[in-house]
């Protein structure tokens, strides 16, 4: 049985015309031990599946078990107790509590736990350890470089044994050295047996993974298995999205540039059309393969559905 | 998980001090005000308990009029009785001083008067007539000289221990001449001074106060016949007796009517206490006022905190704290704001009560009923007006705060 399984979850904001799709019939399975990259351009829905994943948001409809029980549809204060217990949070951000040392900001699950100070700074200094922080434990955050407060926040992830850690863009405000080493301790929680979700615009990151998944316009448009170590395809090819202007392109002039921005159907009419995917219940595999090939306007054919 | 929470807020609160302070201000005004005004008031009440036990459990005060319902309460003492005549004469003190149950009878009359000596004039005295018996009853110490022997019309005058001071200055009044009225007294003796206090047992300050034979005193007045008020004291166990005979036998001096009042010293006690437990409460329920708006104003401090601390609110709630959980964080807080408040407003007080000692006649008294409650109330103030703001936080969305900048 799946760690995490979405069933056809949709999320909506707004109303009316305004109505955005943030999530469209999402379906996803996480087994225990993977760890998935997530990758697509803003506002593709990462973070809303993030969000929902780690039950900080309810989906609009479909269903979401976690170790097999749906919890898409508990009370707050329950989803609360879901989220101490078994979802680790790295945001971006570090959201470290300013007003709180390192070890008390690592410790602050389990107070939420009601575990006694004596035994939860124990832990919280166990866990700092295993970060490489040790010695850090009563600075405050505002004196840690951005990687090491990030190895805090990923500390304070770790303190309750989550089935799953979520980390959104962690190291997105890191520099290449400290990403480097957020990324390796990544790596080394994933070895002892831990699932990892982690929203990259950083195809490099995807060396760590075992499995990437593509989202766009709120679906998930690609999903592959990577050996760890190798970068993941699809993802060498949003790595290159950021173009090089060839010589065609500037024969081609604005339509070529905006051939990558969603929702225009500029570079689809310059070109030729091409066959159209059959119908919606492609294989995720097969549909990443194709959309490799088929380039961005594949996505796009997807969308319109 | 509560005192760990306390921890934090004392935390949270010293990283906005000056902010702390100015919330804490209101609190500390309304609660010093609220309890120096009430220990103003038992200190009050403690003075007047003071003089009246002076006189002993078995003194019985007679008063003119009759008392407006059960004697409780501020309408119970007749506060017109001075202003007009009093209708006790010279057989009420005979007829009582007949009685077998009472030891000792001692009329007193208020004639208000001016005194002379050579050198200084002194205004706005009081002359009380009386009978030898009075320091006995009273337990007033003669300081120099002697009371009066007699009740028979001599020149002979006993002085209060501020009017001494006042028209002999240094000397030794004893033997001296004095004029009260035109008329001229020697002076026999100088009464120590006592405590003097608003609500003393005859409503005047027997310091200021020129005491002499009743039949001297009324010939102050043309010969004013009434007495304002009779003292008896019972024989040492016959308390309810003696009233319960001296009530029978004036009703029958009186015809039958009920024109006056007969009063233990513990009902006199409770009529005084009455009083300044109404002024009390009065002034501290103005006092609780100011509570009020400090309390507004921790609301309003707390409601800022709240949304100045959104995107800490969501990081909590995304690791794992329950809303009861952030509701408690900024209750607390709440709550140490107003208990520091509380706990700097009593030891504001304290000085103040201090002061008061120091400087004026007050005496302040404190009791730790007093903190107690004192304490409780601002406590009882900070989680009221904490609710509010610390619901807004608990029921905050959490990916809403955490996108909050």
């Amino acid at each position: 049985m799946a760690l995490i399984e979405l069933k056809e979850v949709s999320k909506l904001y707004g109303f009316g015309d305004a109505t955005v799709l943030a999530l469209d019939e999402v379906v996803l399975s996480i087994e225990k031990g993977e760890f998935v990259a997530v990758m697509g351009p803003s506002g593709s829905g990462k973070t809303t599946l993030m969000n929902v994943i780690g039950l900080l948001d309810r989906p609009t409809h479909g269903s979401y078990l976690l170790d097999g029980r749906n919890v898409a549809r508990r009370r707050p204060n329950q989803q609360a107790r879901v989220r101490r217990d078994r979802i680790g949070f790295v945001f971006q951000s570090y959201n470290l509590l300013a007003r709180l040392s390192v070890l008390e900001n690592v410790a602050l699950p389990l107070a939420y736990k009601g575990m006694t100070p004596v035994r939860r700074q124990k832990r919280a200094s166990d866990i700092l350890e295993l970060v490489g922080l040790r010695d850090r434990e009563y600075f405050m955050p505002r004196q840690l470089s951005g990687g090491q407060a990030q190895r805090v926040a990923i500390a304070r992830a770790l303190i309750n044994k989550p089935s799953i850690i979520i980390a959104d863009e962690p190291t997105g405000n890191l520099d290449s050295t400290d990403s480097k080493v957020v990324m390796e301790l990544l790596a080394d929680i994933h070895r002892q047996g831990n699932t990892i979700l982690l929203v990259t615009h950083n195809p490099e990151l995807t060396r760590y993974a075992n499995r990437v998944i593509y989202m766009h316009d709120g679906m998930i448009v690609g999903d592959e298995q990577t050996a760890i170590g190798n970068m993941a395809k699809g993802a060498r090819r949003t790595h290159y999205q950021k173009r090089k202007v060839t010589d065609d392109d500037i024969a081609e002039g604005v339509s070529a540039l905006m051939r990558d921005v969603p929702g225009k159907e500029l570079s689809a009419k310059a070109r030729k059309p091409r066959p159209r995917a059959k119908h919606k219940k492609r294989s995720a595999k097969r549909l990443a393969s194709h959309r490799l090939k088929a380039g961005s306007r594949q996505r796009r054919e997807k969308t319109r559905k | 998980m509560w005192s760990g929470n306390f921890k934090g807020a004392i935390g949270s609160l010293r990283a906005n001090k000056g902010r702390s302070l100015l919330t804490m201000l209101g609190i500390i005004i309304g609660i010093s005000s609220v309890v120096t005004v009430v220990s103003l008031g038992e200190g009050l009440k403690s003075q007047v308990t003071g003089q009246i036990n002076q006189l002993g459990s078995n003194v019985i005060t007679i008063r003119s009029g009759k008392l407006v319902g059960n004697g409780s309460g501020i309408s119970g003492i007749n506060l017109l009785a001075f202003l007009s005549t009093s209708t006790l004469t010279d057989k009420d003190v005979q007829a009582i001083s007949k009685l077998p149950s009472v030891n000792s009878v001692v009329p007193l009359d208020f004639v208000g008067s001016s005194a002379s000596s050579d050198k200084r004039q002194l205004d706005n005295i009081f002359v009380v007539g009386t009978s030898s018996k009075m320091a006995d009853l009273l337990h007033k110490k003669v300081a120099y000289g002697s009371f009066f022997e007699s009740d028979d019309s001599t020149n002979k005058v006993v002085i209060g221990s501020s009017i001494a001071e006042e028209l002999f200055g240094e000397l030794n009044p004893v033997g001296h001449s004095l004029k009260v009225s035109g008329a001229t007294f020697v002076v026999q003796g100088v009464l120590e001074p006592s405590s003097g206090g608003l609500l003393s047992v005859a409503q005047t300050d027997f310091n200021s106060a020129v005491f002499m034979p009743l039949k001297n005193a009324r010939s102050l007045t043309n010969g004013r016949t009434n007495i304002l008020q009779i003292l008896a004291k019972s024989n040492s166990d016959q308390l309810d007796i003696a009233v319960n005979d001296i009530f029978a036998a004036l009703q029958k001096t009186h015809d039958g009517q009920t024109d006056f009042t007969v009063l233990k010293q513990y009902e006199l006690l409770g009529i005084a206490g009455n009083i300044v437990n109404t002024i009390t409460r009065f002034i501290s329920g103005i006092a609780a006022i100011s509570l009020l708006v400090g309390g507004i104003g921790i609301m309003d401090i707390m409601l800022v905190s709240v949304s100045e601390r959104t995107r800490e609110i969501g990081v909590r709630k995304a690791i794992g704290a329950t809303n009861r959980q952030i509701l408690n964080q900024f209750l607390i807080e709440g709550l140490a704001l107003t208990l520091g408040g509380g706990i700097i407003g009593v030891i504001v007080s304290l000085i103040i009560n201090g002061l008061l000692r120091i400087y004026t006649s007050l005496q302040p008294a404190v009791t730790i009923q007093i903190f107690v409650i004192a304490v409780g109330v601002s406590m009882a103030v900070g989680i009221i007006f904490s609710v509010t703001p610390a619901l807004k936080a608990a029921r905050k969305n959490p990916i809403d705060a955490l996108r909050n900048e």
